[in-house]
């Protein structure tokens, strides 16, 4: 089988083991809770390129926010490697959709903010950041704050500032959600460049077809909510891609048929 | 230039745009543009990010004032009192103190039409989006696509001369976009409004779109105009869907 | 180009104009109410008063020049204010990072907050007597609640999605305080510091006219006990000087801590 091939001689980086997470309802009317991610379980393997794709709102940063280790599952349990995720670590780094800069630094100050905090030495920290200020084509503004610059500019910095700790697996959620349509087209490109150079297990969080179908070594599809997996896809096209290529419309539209239809 | 193809079409001119230029202090944004939009017709505004597209719609409903050039619509100065002109933005903005019915019966209220028309106005567009089970519910209570086709059903019910609609599925996602494109053709096909659909979507643009206006890089000038006629519904695998996809994606990437 | 910057120019002016129009117009209104009609009777016209404001930085009005009562006045601004600040700022972070702080002095805070200045000034004198002392605590007392409320709210917006970065990328609890919540407070910080600004003023001039022999409000007092309106009226316009001055002073000390939170600087 296509999926058994691919995953021969792979290490998991990330198990994900029957995870629930279920929120409080604190309501006038009603107490309760609602459940977003309903058993999901699933593999991520070292240095591939993964995309989580499903509806709108149907728990994908729920489920990111449990694997990064930010939030703790209501049920089961996610191990990097041998050691089991309960808290935020820098073996995991997280590109935010809203990009969450810190506004009162610079690009500079962004990128180094990780090694500065753990005390990590000075002059390496600096030449590491200066060289991913470079990797992300933002010389020259090392000294700018995040207002000034736009937003690809600023996701940009966002992407420097996870590779900063050098973590083993980067989630990636929704990080162009928020551009618009050509500047998107670009960094996707980018994106994958930043890949090639620094080798790294990426997980994309992503609810748009062509997105996910253009980066993706493995895209995992997501049911709407309460979430876990519906189905798997390798996508085995060669790269570059053509966004217009018959064989990756093909792919986009039968995975656009067998997503689930929520509205 | 403008193909001659669609010069010499006879068709009746509902806006006129002439030597449109804006200029806001140093910065130029748009250059001279002069064009076109025929009654009854689905016309679709791509260009390459921050060219000023936003700036133009916002010229032709007069929320700015333009440096020099005209505007006319049925040969008269755009006059928002007047004429009829109903406007979608990106963001759903939908009153969130009124109910679904209440923010379609909106717009007719402010144009003062009687409560029988607007009754079987309401009535119409509703059904046209499919809302009849929601009409009582809030717009917190609803999810971002129903709340986009309130929006969208607010602006066909005043039965608006001119419709102008800036990126309004910028956000969503995928499928629910196909499934609202899809609506919305269905709605403009019977209503018979004239649509400009402005959008940064090279994609959607072509799937939307009779005729397609690409635009330059700021200062803003006309760089094509497309004609579409590929039939409906149309499908984004089709090799003439491709190509045409392909030709205004070569004329505006700029990375 | 010279015909934009021209257009420019012409525009700045213009605002020029628009700024100056109702101020002139109001002097001018006021000189001629004084002049023909009963006003006049009563009070001084604009060129009188700002005369006698000339005329006070060299002869003394009461024991001083009015640059010594604006000095005064300013000392007790600083001292009082600048303790507020101080402790308004702590009290705020407190308030927002502990909830057993909270919960402590919450409550109490609330219940003390709804009086106003001016009911404190018997206390006042009576806890610290008639000397500096309980002018300081005046001036601290009308600007405290300002900064420690701004503070606080501040402190209850911080992003959570930075949170959730920072501590993503390796931040301690203790670094969160002072590398993410602390900095992205610094803007309602300053807008704590503007509005307990003016309340200080407005203390410390109360303050003066109920119990004091010097000061810019001392001088707005005493003008009234002797019918001497031109001083009240000096006392007003070195007030509005004085509080214009000091509400740059601290947006120029802004803007340099902010950059960050402005576009273009």
């Amino acid at each position: 089988m296509e999926y058994q091939k691919y995953i021969e001689g792979r290490k998991a980086v990330i198990t994900c083991k029957n995870v629930c997470k279920e929120f409080d309802i604190r309501d006038r009317k009603q107490a309760g809770s609602f459940r977003v991610i309903d058993d999901l379980s699933l593999s991520i393997y070292e240095n591939e390129f993964v995309v989580l794709f499903g509806p709108g709102e149907c728990g994908k940063t729920s489920a990111i926010n449990i694997l990064s280790g930010l939030d703790r599952p209501t049920a089961g349990s996610v191990f990097q490697g041998d050691t089991q995720i309960t808290r935020p670590g820098i073996e995991r780094g997280v590109v935010y959709q809203s990009i969450a800069l810190f506004p009162w630094l610079t690009v500079m100050g962004n990128v180094e903010f990780g090694p500065k905090a753990r005390g990590i030495d000075r002059t390496q920290s600096r030449k590491r950041a200066q060289e991913l200020i470079n990797l992300v084509g933002l010389q020259g503004f090392e000294n700018a704050f995040p207002i000034s610059l736009s937003g690809g500019m600023r996701q940009r910095v966002g992407i420097a500032r996870a590779y900063a700790n050098d973590p083993e697996v980067l989630f990636m959620d929704e990080p162009f959600g928020a551009l618009d349509a050509q500047t998107r087209y670009m960094m996707e490109e980018e994106i994958l460049r930043i890949y090639e150079h620094e080798k790294r297990t990426v997980v994309f969080v992503t609810n748009n077809i062509e997105e996910a179908v253009f980066l993706a070594d493995r895209i995992i599809l997501l049911k709407s909510c309460p979430t876990s997996v519906k189905q798997e896809y390798i996508i085995d096209l060669e790269r570059p891609r053509s966004y217009t290529a018959p064989r990756f419309l093909e792919i986009r539209q039968k995975i656009t048929r067998d997503m689930d239809k929520a509205l | 230039m403008a193909d001659s193809e669609v010069d010499t079409r006879q068709r009746e001119i509902l806006v006129r745009v002439r030597d449109l230029t804006k200029r806001f202090d140093d910065l130029l944004v748009l250059d001279n543009i002069s064009f076109n939009v025929y009654r009854h017709e689905f016309l679709c505004i791509v260009g390459p990010t921050g060219c000023g597209k936003t700036t133009f719609l916002n010229s032709l409903t007069r929320l700015y004032d333009i440096t020099s050039g005209e505007i006319l619509l049925d040969n008269e100065p755009v006059d928002l009192r007047k004429h009829n002109i109903s406007y979608v933005f990106q963001e759903a903005s939908a009153m969130p103190w009124l109910t679904v019915e209440d923010n379609i019966r909106f717009g007719l209220k402010i144009r003062k039409f009687s409560k029988d028309v607007a009754d079987a106005r309401v009535e119409d567009v509703i059904k046209l989006v499919n809302l009849q089970k929601f009409r009582n519910y809030y717009p917190a209570q609803l999810s971002i696509g129903m709340l986009q086709r309130v929006v969208i059903a607010r602006a066909f019910a005043t039965n608006p001369t001119l419709l102008l609609m800036d990126e309004p599925y910028g956000q969503l996602d995928i499928e629910l976009r196909y499934m609202l494109e899809d609506e919305l053709i269905a709605i403009w096909e019977k209503t018979r409004a004239t649509v400009v659909f402005i959008t940064h979507n090279i994609e959607e643009a072509v799937y939307l779109g009779q005729r397609i206006l690409v635009l330059t890089n700021k200062p803003a000038t006309i760089k094509r105009e497309i004609v579409n006629d590929l039939p409906r519904p149309r499908n984004i695998a089709d090799h003439k869907f491709v190509e045409l996809r392909e030709t205004v994606t070569q004329l505006i990437k700029w990375w | 180009m010279g015909n934009k910057t021209v257009n420019l120019i012409g525009k700045n002016s213009m605002r020029i104009v628009l700024t100056l129009l109702p101020i002139i117009g109001f002097l001018i209104l006021w000189q001629l109410a004084a002049m023909f009609t009963s006003i006049g009777n009563l009070m001084p016209g604009p060129i009188q008063v700002i005369e006698s404001l000339f005329i006070s930085f060299a002869k003394p009005l009461g024991p001083h020049t009015i640059q010594m009562h604006a000095l005064y006045s300013l000392k007790r601004v600083m001292v009082g204010y600048g303790s507020a600040v101080v402790t308004g700022i702590i009290f705020g972070v407190s308030l927002g990072l502990s909830k057993m702080f909270r919960a402590l002095f919450r409550p109490l805070f609330e219940l003390i907050r709804p009086i106003p200045t001016v009911a404190w000034i018997p206390i006042s004198i009576l806890w610290f007597g008639v000397d500096e002392m309980s002018k300081y605590f005046i001036v601290f007392y009308g600007a405290f609640a300002n900064v420690a409320l701004s503070v606080y709210m501040g402190i209850q917006r911080v992003d959570p999605v930075l949170v959730g970065a920072a501590k993503m990328l390796g931040c301690s609890e203790r670094q969160l305080t002072f590398k993410v919540v602390l900095p992205s407070c610094i803007p309602y910080i300053f807008s704590g510091m503007q509005v307990a600004l003016s309340a200080g003023i407005m203390s410390v001039v109360v303050a003066e006219m109920i119990n004091s022999y010097e000061g810019i409000g001392w001088n707005i007092h005493a003008g009234q006990q002797t019918a001497n309106m031109t001083q009240v009226l000096t006392g007003m316009v070195a007030l509005a000087i004085f509080g214009l001055l000091m509400a740059a002073i601290l947006r120029q000390v802004e803007r340099r801590m902010c950059a960050w939170n402005t576009r273009n600087t």
